[in-house]
């Protein structure tokens, strides 16, 4: 191992054992498996559809907390190296600016695959419960979910990288349902008529990641409508989202990392 | 930069280095809130400090509260950027990686990751440092049991006195075997044996071939343990040099311990001691008298003497760095205190 990757990972290594000895995460984990489990019930309510709504719920409350708690992940632990000055530690070893930035987000990211690996056998056995089987689509849409879940994570924590974590929050939250909406955006941009309105809203929705992507289900697709439950995107598609996802993520974590070595720490 | 422009022998040199803040918006009066706000407001923190450590040197730097010491060991690590002047690690200019290469570092008021084990928080910190994984875990738990807290090995950081914490603060400083250690305030907040026990590991890693910089308020330990220092007041550099050259040798007072305290023997005694011009105290059963300056001992001796006393001590009291400290900052504060 380089020197570079092993303080890396020694970094990363730390966030994910600080993470996943937080309680507030276990607490939010147990909400999260209640939700989930609580699917079929909710199934039960839709007489005939009991697997739409198992599929769809699950696939909500699994990229509802993941991105939820990615947010707080995100925007938290840098500033918690700041409040508690453990960075001073950290930064007085030959450790550069950026092998911090991207340790951290490493190790975040891990927390986040392990809340998502958890999360899926409950999903599953709720489909199990139903009687019905995932399918591929399912398995598509669950990786295009947590890439989602990453991406969102990486712009958390570029934001924490200059501000504080409520403002960080509302910031990444703002964005999150922002990329949700940049297809709309970009149709409010060719009605609009207001003057230098159309350029800001264009600029707008190609700044913002495009989170509609990673939300393809029920949505139309080239003139096509996809749905998780009947015709679904392709593996081309979801490997060419994954690499849109990771670019997007890299910028982040570069503007992050470009920030916090302008950081000075008095 | 080649370690021969710097002297082979320095482990540390600053060339005038300066630290201008800028002021924050809550710290100035209303009509200077908006200069603020524009960062058109600065304070000097620290302004053009030059010093050099040699290799082997236990190097005190001292100074009231405010006076930039914290400062200029941050610019040292690179965690603060000087506004001006520059500064060398064992040759190496800082801030780089191969400068902290060579510093481990100790914060004032260390706090570290409250949920690790004392044993996974330094073996996070070695491998910072890039130690080699194979021999890792056995120089961690040689320095936890070097500074004594191979008991408290399952506790979590979060359940460690302030004590416990400054001893990992010292493992984790020592973990990348630094050539210099730079310990901001490393004896504040320890009790009495916390103190003695810090007292006698800085020697000990001298003895180790290692530099040590510390800042401390404590101005009887820096007496005790550096070779030189360097006293900064109002982010200045007032003095830097060996105790010596910075104290006056002169004697200041001599104080003589005598008894017995009762009777015609003590008014005796104490008649002959005031002669010699000494003032005289009682302290239990013994008396003391001090004479200000040296130059009547034999004369105060001779005649305690004659009159019969036990002489038990004699104590020449030269010119303390606390003395040295308090003329030189006594003025300063003032005349801070006294600005509008």
């Amino acid at each position: 191992m380089t020197g570079s990757l092993r303080r890396l990972w020694a970094v990363a290594r730390n966030t994910f054992v600080e993470a996943v000895r937080n309680r507030v995460l276990h607490v939010s984990l147990v909400f999260a498996v209640l939700v989930l489990a609580g699917a079929p019930l909710l199934g039960e309510l839709t007489v005939g559809e009991e697997r739409r709504t198992v599929v769809d719920m699950g696939l909500w409350g699994i990229s509802f907390f993941g991105v939820a708690i990615g947010i707080v992940l995100g925007v938290s632990l840098v500033y918690q190296e700041l409040e508690r000055r453990t960075i001073y530690v950290i930064l007085s070893k030959p450790v550069r600016r950026w092998e911090f930035v991207v340790g951290k987000y490493a190790g975040m990211a891990l927390t986040l695959l392990a809340l998502v690996a958890l999360m899926v056998p409950v999903f599953l056995a709720t489909l199990w419960l139903v009687g019905a089987a995932p399918g591929v689509e399912v398995v598509k849409a669950l990786v295009l979910v947590t890439a989602e879940i990453l991406l969102m994570c990486a712009v958390a924590l570029l934001f924490s990288s200059f501000s504080t974590p409520v403002l960080s929050g509302v910031l990444a939250f703002g964005i999150f349902v922002l990329g949700r909406l940049t297809e709309e955006i970009l149709a409010l941009a060719d009605k609009t008529t207001l003057a230098g309105s159309e350029w800001a809203l264009g600029l707008l929705a190609h700044v913002l990641p495009n989170l509609q992507l990673f939300s393809v289900s029920g949505r139309s697709l080239d003139g096509a409508w996809v749905s998780v439950h009947g015709t679904f995107v392709t593996w081309g598609y979801v490997g060419t989202v994954l690499l849109y996802g990771a670019t997007y993520a890299a910028l982040a974590l570069g503007l992050a990392a470009f920030l916090f070595n302008r950081r000075e720490f008095s | 930069m080649a370690i021969g422009e710097t002297g082979a022998d320095l482990a540390l040199r600053c060339e005038g280095l300066s630290k201008r803040f800028p002021e924050r918006p809550r710290d100035v009066p209303w009509k200077h809130k908006l200069a603020a706000w524009l960062g058109r407001r600065k304070v000097d923190a620290v302004t053009d400090v030059t010093f050099e450590v040699k290799r082997g040197e236990i190097f005190g730097v001292v100074g009231p509260n405010g006076a930039g010491k914290t400062t200029t060991l941050k610019m040292l690590l690179g965690l603060l950027r000087p506004t001006a002047g520059r500064a060398f690690v064992l040759g190496h200019p800082v801030p780089t990686v191969e400068a902290r290469r060579r510093v481990g570092y100790l914060p004032e008021h260390p706090y570290f990751y409250g949920h690790l084990r004392p044993l996974e928080f330094l073996e996070m910190c070695a491998a910072l440092c890039d130690v080699p994984r194979a021999g890792r875990r056995r120089r961690c738990l040689a320095l936890l049991e070097r500074v004594g807290l191979t008991p408290a090995l399952d506790r979590p950081l979060r359940k460690f006195s302030k004590g416990m914490l400054q001893r990992v603060g010292v493992a984790q400083a020592l973990v990348g075997d630094a050539e210099l250690v730079i310990l901001d305030e490393p004896l504040s907040g320890l009790d009495p044996i916390g103190r003695k026990e810090l007292r006698d590991f800085i020697p000990a890693l001298r003895a180790e071939g290692k530099t040590v910089v510390f800042s401390s308020h404590i101005l009887h330990d820096v007496e005790l343990l550096c070779d030189r220092v360097a006293l900064l007041i109002n982010g200045r550099l007032r003095a830097v040099g060996t105790l010596e050259s910075l104290l006056s040798p002169k004697v200041l007072s001599v104080e003589v311990v005598f008894s017995p305290v009762a009777g015609d023997f003590f008014a005796r005694a104490r008649a002959a001691a005031e002669a010699a011009g000494a003032a005289v105290a009682v302290r239990g059963e013994r008396a003391a008298a001090t004479l200000p300056g040296d130059e009547q001992t034999g004369a105060l001796l001779r005649a305690l003497l004659d009159a019969g006393a036990t002489v038990h001590q004699v104590t020449p009291r030269r010119q303390s760095l606390e003395d040295h400290f308090v003329a030189e900052v006594g003025p300063a504060h003032r005349t801070v205190e006294s600005e509008p």
